[in-house]
Parts: structure tokens; C-alpha cells; sequence
């Protein structure tokens, strides 16, 4: 018990979150020790199909390269949130109907619980946690819901916010029903949806003079 | 290998389905196998003995002799036809040559069934049924007639009667399985959309489903296999003058003496009243 | 819904990156093989475990599979190409808009943006009965639960039902088939380019499959001729809720009007029978009339013609009757 408290005492920085991820990445580093030294020219080395996977990949999240072991069958959202501990991205139905996981893939809206880390290896990934700059500073939808106090339980609200930065990119001058149609694929159980449309409406007008 | 296939029901338990489709290519394996032994053995191993034809009973004997009525010549073949359409239309799709086949397929199986029925009534009532009967002389004069073929000593069987006993017992043999065939096949109607009654799936349980299924398959590949034997002897060149007869409804006078017995199938005139 | 499972059973992935290679892992993996494009019809069966593939092969890496290039006569639409990109297509949006409507309204914008055109036409049916791994026709076996005393049929077949009452349930099917649009198919045999029309195929020819792909074979691409660039176009879809859901009933139609005579046309609608339905009785019908209400009328009448009801799904009768009607009929 002592130990705890002194650990506690001596570093309150380290929050549960931060000592989760600290577990996955040693997790991650253990894992992916098995193939550092499967080079190539390797005698044992068998001849692969084309188009055969390694388990071992990199994909691009956020700006930074992340090495990371992914099974076949292994979606995005799943890699995210346990791999990498990405947890804002959500899994909410798992089944491409609600838009919780809504993650960006080259700037594009995806729904991560329905693709395969395997497909975005060579693609750039942006999740909720790379939205905000350097310093803090929000990016102009996440401001919107911060002013306009835009969801209630805000379970869906990082899905949102990624269909909406991806459709605002394209469509910078949307009306309401523009934004309706262009953040249709996302629920909100708690039916926020004026609300939600107010704030992206204010989040449109962020954007164009950001 | 499998004998059944198996699926699974809305309760996540396992039913049968049907027969494996495996079961198609071991029975028309086993009928091409059958055809080919039997002319292999009779090309080389049968000793042919010589039939020697009384010339004077020929003189008592109709130029052509009646052996299948009108009637019964149009049973047969319309049953032919249909039981080719029901196993082409059954078995083609199975081999990977799609088309629609279900209406087709239940269509043949009506007319199957009406001339079934026709049948057996005209041969319960007009043609009686003593000449398909199989009694214990029959299996003595089969016998002895196989020792005789292979050379040993048996004695002299009798000729045949109307039908020699391979007939009768190929006969029976069809009417089981085409009975089964059939009363599977009319109870599968229930699952199909037909004119005929409302479809309702649920008038058995799945598993009873599936054994019928598995009858309906089961007899429907032995027909296959019985199918391919039956046509065999039909154009073998021998037995060609039996298949005519099936065409034209009689037989000349020598194969009457050659092969028949008078006192089990008396002669009769062709084109003569009361033939059947 | 099925039962949420955690995770899809294991399979071995390949992203080849070009067709041979595909074809090449087809050929290896024979019925193994799953071939994926945008994934959203395969997840569904693959986390639901009711379809456990030993082998997928994704086609996404495959470059050559995607875009949209102008030939000499029409376009040519890869059949990796998303379906936002069908939207967004400026040639497409003004000539031949009837696809641009259709795409557009295909579930949701994250599914349009990963999901195919190839996947949209090949999808397999939703009928839940089907999709929940029971034994029915579709899946092998020898009854159909869609079509009993008691089913719940509601968005069962009206046309074309033999034993498997399923639907199909693309919106870009009957849009590509009013377009007398092409589908290129990669056999092992070489290239198959058949209309769009017989590119589906009903229970009475294969009643385990919604198309002639046959293990092995690949949708490569789209062909749009410029046959019905630029004409008078109607697409509308009727679904339960706005996003999301598949068609319960939807209609393409084409026309070529002059003054108010139609010269000639095409009615295509899907989610009524297994396969998009084309109305040839009802083309033939309009070729030659006038573009008004009484023909409006007639067409809708003879559009169904012969069909037959389920338990739960009469209303799709007038439905379509009324879809056909209106996609005739002037703006007023």
C-alpha cells in the first residue's frame, strides 16, 4: 500500500489513461520483437503469394508513422482504440450504422469499424486526438461544440466531429440542410440533432475564417 | 465422401437436408460400371447355347404376336419421358448446369404420378397381375440357366413367360423406388409455389423434411443408375426385338418359339380382339 | 439485427495489386476464396460468423480497378470506384444524372465514400432469414422461412420469386441497366462483357447466387454508352428511414422525349423481385405515346401486371405502380 501512495504522491501525472497506453505500446515493443531480425535473405525465408500481408505494419495516424502488429481480420477502430490507444475514436455498432467510429482516411470520412487496418497501411489516418494543434488550440468544429454546448452524452460527438471536418473540407459553404445531408451518416441516440446541426453551422462559419 | 448433407435450423440445431450430391456420381458409377461388366462378361465369358427352334410350333403361331396393347405402349413411354425430364431437370443444375428446372421438374413429377396411377389401375383390373409374379421356378430356372451359361451341368430351364424374370424383378425393383420417388416428390410439392395448394412448409417438422428429402435423393439416384442399365439392354443388339416390341406391340413368330413358353404366355394374334 | 459478435473469425488476407495477381490467388483459392471489395457487404456476414471464409481477397490495392475514364462512346467506371466519386463526376452528374441520382442515394455518406460501385451491384440479398445463417434455399438448403404462413415478408419479392422470395437490393442496378450500361467480367477464361441486365440472375437459374460471378470470376468494370446521354431521367427510391436503409421499392427510368411524343424508354426497378427488374411491356408501351397522365397511368397499371403478393408485402404493388407512374409522368 505504501508504494502506491508514494507513487501517487511522487507523480500525479501519471493518469490511468497514460499508464494504459504505456502498457500497450511495452506491449506492442515485446510483440513486435519476434520480427526485427526476420531480414531479408533469410534462408528460412518462404516464397509469399502476392498480395500476401505481414502482421507487422506501419500505418500513418495523426501525422506520426505507428509500427503496429494487426491480425488479418482486425478493423481500424479496433487498432486504434487497443493498439494504439487511440480510445476517442468509438465503437458503437460495429456494423457501419451509426458513425461513432468515424475516423478520417486521406481526409475522407470512413467508418473505421468497417475496414481493414490492412487497407490503410499507406494511407493517412486522422482520429479525433489529431485534430487540435500543437499547442491546444481547438480546431474550428471542436470549438463550435465547445461554444455552442452542441451534444449531450457526446458518445457520438468524435464521429461527428470527423464527418464533419471531412465534409466541411469539401463543402465549405453548406446550408442546413446541406450539413443534414452531409453528416447523415451519424446517429445520435440522444436525438441532439438541432443542436448538433447549430453547432456545425457554427463550426462551418469557424472553419472559413480559420 | 458424404451420405447426407446436414444444415442448421432457426434453433441452432443440426437437420438433415438432403442426401450428399456426391451420392449422383456413386450411382452412375455404379450403373456405367454395371453396363460395362455385363457386356464384358457376355462379349467373354457367357457360352452361347444354341436355341434349337421347333419348326413345327412355329406353325402354330400368329405371323406377329401381341405383347404390349396401345395402352400400355403409351404408359411407357410417357412414363419414359417424364422420368427423363424429372432426372435431367433433377440432376443437371446438381452438375453445374444451371437453368430454371423447378417447374419443369414438378410438371414431369405430375404427369409421372397420373400415368403412374393410370397404370396400376389398367394392370390391377385389365391386365391382371399373375405375369409379373415371381414364384420358387422362377428362381430354379434362373439358376439352372446361369450354371448353363458358364458350362456347367444344370438341367433344361423353362422358356420364359410373358416376362423373364429379370423383367419382373427390374420391375418391382422401379416400382419401389418410383413409389418412393413419388410420394416424397408430391409431399415436396407443399414447399413449392404449384397451382395445386397453398405452400406451407411447416405441415412437417424439419426433421421429417429431411428424411424425406433424403428418400426423394436416395431414390431418385438408384433411378439413375437403374435408368442407365435399363436403356443399356434395350439397345443391346440382342434384345433389340423386345425393345420393338415396346414400339410396335408385337413379336415375330421365331423369338415367340425362340424364347416363350405357350403354357405360361399364350400367343396371340396382333390386331386380334382382347389383346392387351 | 444478428447477435453483436466481438470479432470475425480469422482468414488469410491478400491485397494483390493489380488483376493478375487477383486472378491468379482466385484461381489457387477456388471456393475459399472470399473476394472483397469495399467491404461493407462482407463485414456484415463476416462478424455475424456466418460466413467464415479461410481466404479474402481484398481488392482495394488493385489501382487499375478504379476511376473513371472517357472511351469513345460513354464512359468506362471501374468497378472500385467509390460511389462518391460517381457522385462527385462531373460527366456522369451532367449526362447521365440518373446514375449520379442513384449513387447519391445509396445508405450513408461514410458507406458511399468506402463502398463500390462493383460492390453495389454484386451485394448479396438482405433478406434476414438469409443473412442470420439459416439453412434456407439461398444458403443450400431446402426451404425458404421468407415465404411461409407466418413469415415476415414485408420486404419479400412481388415478381420473379421461385422458391427463394429474396430481393435485390441496389439502387445503382437498375439505374446501369436503364442506361443500357455493360458489365465486364474477368473469368478464367478471359473477358465476358454482357448487359447489365444479365449480369443478375435469378433463384430459378442459381438460387445461391445474385450474379453470374462464379468462383473465381471478377466485376472489373462499368460501360456506360452515350446511347442515353443527356435524356429526360427519373430515379426514386422508397426506404423506411432516409439513410442507411436498402430500397423497398425503387424505379430508373429513361426517356427520350421529343415534344411531348416518347420516343423511346427505359423502366428498370429493383427491390421487387430477385434481380433488378427491366419493364420491357411497359417500354414498349410508352415507345410512341405521349408523355402524359393517361400513359403515366397505363404504365404504372401494366408494370404490375402479374404480380403476386406475400403475406406482408401488397403494399409494394401500388408502390411500384405509383413509382412507375410518377417516373413517366411530366414535372408538372
Amino acid at each position: 500500500m505504501a508504494d502506491i501512495e508514494i507513487t501517487e504522491a511522487a507523480d500525479p501525472g501519471v493518469s490511468r489513461r497514460n499508464f494504459i497506453k504505456g502498457v500497450i505500446a511495452a506491449g506492442a515493443a515485446v510483440g513486435s520483437a519476434n520480427y526485427m531480425f526476420r531480414g531479408a535473405g533469410s534462408i528460412f525465408a518462404q516464397p509469399t503469394s502476392p498480395g500476401a500481408v505481414e502482421r507487422l505494419i506501419t500505418i500513418t495516424v495523426n501525422g506520426q508513422q505507428r509500427r503496429v502488429d494487426v491480425m488479418r481480420q482486425e478493423t481500424l477502430a479496433t487498432t486504434l482504440r487497443y493498439k494504439l490507444g487511440l480510445t476517442g475514436t468509438k465503437i458503437g455498432c460495429d456494423r457501419s450504422e451509426c458513425g461513432a467510429c468515424t475516423v478520417l482516411i486521406d481526409e475522407v470520412p470512413h467508418y473505421s469499424c468497417s475496414i481493414l487496418t490492412h487497407s490503410v497501411r499507406g494511407r493517412s489516418v486522422r482520429t479525433i486526438e489529431g485534430l487540435a494543434a500543437e499547442d491546444g488550440t481547438l480546431h474550428p468544429v471542436q470549438q463550435a461544440i465547445v461554444n455552442e454546448q452542441g451534444f449531450q452524452c457526446a458518445f457520438c460527438m468524435s464521429g461527428y466531429v470527423m464527418a464533419a471536418v471531412g465534409y466541411l473540407q469539401d463543402n465549405p459553404n453548406p446550408s442546413r440542410a446541406d450539413l443534414a445531408h452531409g453528416l447523415s451518416g451519424n446517429l445520435c441516440r440522444c436525438a441532439d440533432y438541432n443542436k448538433i446541426l447549430n453547432t456545425m453551422e457554427q463550426a462551418a462559419e469557424n472553419m472559413r475564417q480559420a | 465422401m458424404n451420405f447426407l448433407t446436414w444444415g442448421t435450423d432457426p434453433w441452432g440445431q443440426e437437420v438433415l437436408i438432403r442426401i450428399s450430391w456426391d451420392l449422383l456420381y456413386v450411382a452412375s458409377a455404379l450403373g456405367i460400371l454395371f453396363v460395362g461388366a455385363h457386356a464384358v462378361w457376355l462379349a467373354f465369358f457367357v457360352k452361347e447355347e444354341a436355341q434349337p427352334i421347333d419348326e413345327a410350333a412355329l406353325a402354330g403361331v400368329p405371323e406377329k404376336v401381341a405383347r404390349h396393347s396401345l395402352a400400355s405402349r403409351v404408359f411407357h413411354w410417357v412414363m419414359a419421358a417424364s422420368m427423363l425430364a424429372l432426372l435431367l431437370t433433377g440432376f443437371l443444375p446438381v452438375i453445374g448446369i444451371q437453368f430454371p428446372w423447378v417447374t419443369i421438374h414438378w410438371v414431369a413429377g405430375v404427369v409421372l404420378t397420373l400415368s403412374v396411377v393410370y397404370h396400376t389401375i389398367h394392370a390391377t383390373f385389365w391386365l391382371g397381375l399373375s405375369a409379373m409374379l415371381v414364384g420358387p421356378k422362377d428362381i430354379s430356372d434362373a439358376t439352372s440357366r446361369f450354371k448353363r451359361s458358364v458350362g456347367q451341368d444344370a438341367p433344361a430351364p423353362r422358356k420364359h413367360g410373358k416376362y423373364p424374370l429379370e423383367n419382373r424383378l427390374y420391375h418391382h425393383v422401379i416400382t419401389l423406388t418410383g413409389g418412393l420417388v413419388i410420394v416424397t416428390g408430391i409431399l415436396m410439392m407443399f414447399r413449392i409455389d404449384t397451382p395445386l395448394w397453398a405452400r406451407d412448409p411447416y405441415i412437417f417438422t424439419d426433421p421429417t423434411w429431411g428424411m424425406i428429402y433424403v428418400v426423394h435423393g436416395l431414390s431418385a439416384v438408384s433411378l439413375v443408375t437403374l435408368v442407365i442399365a435399363h436403356v443399356y439392354f434395350g439397345i443391346r443388339p440382342e434384345k433389340r426385338w423386345i425393345t420393338w416390341s415396346m414400339i410396335l406391340g408385337w413379336i415375330d413368330r421365331r423369338h415367340y418359339v425362340e424364347h416363350h413358353d405357350p403354357e405360361q404366355w399364350a400367343a396371340r394374334s396382333e390386331g386380334s380382339s382382347g389383346q392387351r | 439485427m444478428a447477435v453483436i459478435r466481438d470479432m470475425m473469425s480469422a482468414f488469410e488476407l491478400f491485397q494483390p495489386a493489380n488483376v493478375e495477381d487477383a486472378a491468379a490467388l482466385l484461381r489457387e483459392h477456388g471456393e475459399q476464396a472470399w473476394v472483397m471489395a469495399g467491404g461493407l457487404d462482407s463485414f456484415d456476414w463476416f462478424k455475424d460468423r456466418v460466413k467464415r471464409p479461410s481466404v479474402v481477397v481484398d481488392l482495394g490495392g488493385i489501382d487499375a480497378l478504379k476511376g473513371i475514364e472517357s472511351t469513345a462512346d460513354g464512359l468506362e467506371i471501374g468497378a472500385m470506384t467509390p460511389l462518391t466519386d460517381i457522385v462527385r463526376h462531373p460527366d456522369i452528374r451532367e449526362r447521365y444524372g440518373l446514375l449520379q441520382q442513384a449513387a447519391e442515394l445509396v445508405a450513408s455518406p461514410q458507406i458511399r465514400n468506402q463502398g463500390t460501385i462493383g460492390g453495389n451491384n454484386s451485394q448479396d440479398t438482405r433478406c434476414w432469414y438469409y443473412r442470420d445463417g439459416w439453412t434456407c434455399y439461398r444458403a443450400g438448403g431446402n426451404i425458404c422461412y421468407a415465404d411461409t404462413p407466418t413469415s415476415m415478408n414485408r420486404e419479400h419479392a412481388i415478381f420473379g420469386a421461385d422458391r427463394c422470395v429474396a430481393v435485390n437490393p441496389s439502387d445503382t442496378a437498375p439505374a446501369l441497366i436503364a442506361l443500357d450500361a455493360q458489365m465486364v467480367v474477368q473469368t478464367a477464361g478471359g473477358e465476358r462483357v454482357m448487359d447489365a441486365a444479365d449480369y443478375f440472375i435469378g433463384p430459378s437459374i442459381d438460387i445461391t447466387r445474385m450474379t453470374v460471378l462464379e468462383p473465381g470470376d471478377l466485376l472489373a468494370a462499368v460501360r456506360i454508352p452515350s446511347t442515353w446521354a443527356g435524356a429526360t431521367f427519373y430515379f426514386e427510391k422508397v426506404r423506411d428511414r432516409q439513410v442507411w436503409d436498402f430500397p423497398l421499392v425503387n424505379v430508373a427510368t429513361a426517356l427520350r422525349v421529343s415534344g411531348s411524343t416518347i420516343e423511346d424508354a427505359r423502366v428498370v426497378v429493383n427491390g421487387v423481385a430477385p434481380y433488378p427488374m427491366r419493364l420491357t411491356a411497359v417500354e414498349g408501351a410508352l415507345r410512341g405515346g405521349s408523355r402524359d397522365e393517361a400513359t403515366a397511368e397505363r404504365a404504372g397499371e401494366l408494370a404490375v401486371r402479374g404480380a403476386r403478393a406475400l403475406r406482408h408485402n401488397g403494399y409494394k404493388i401500388p408502390l411500384m405502380r405509383n413509382l412507375v407512374k410518377r417516373s413517366i409522368r411530366a414535372e408538372a
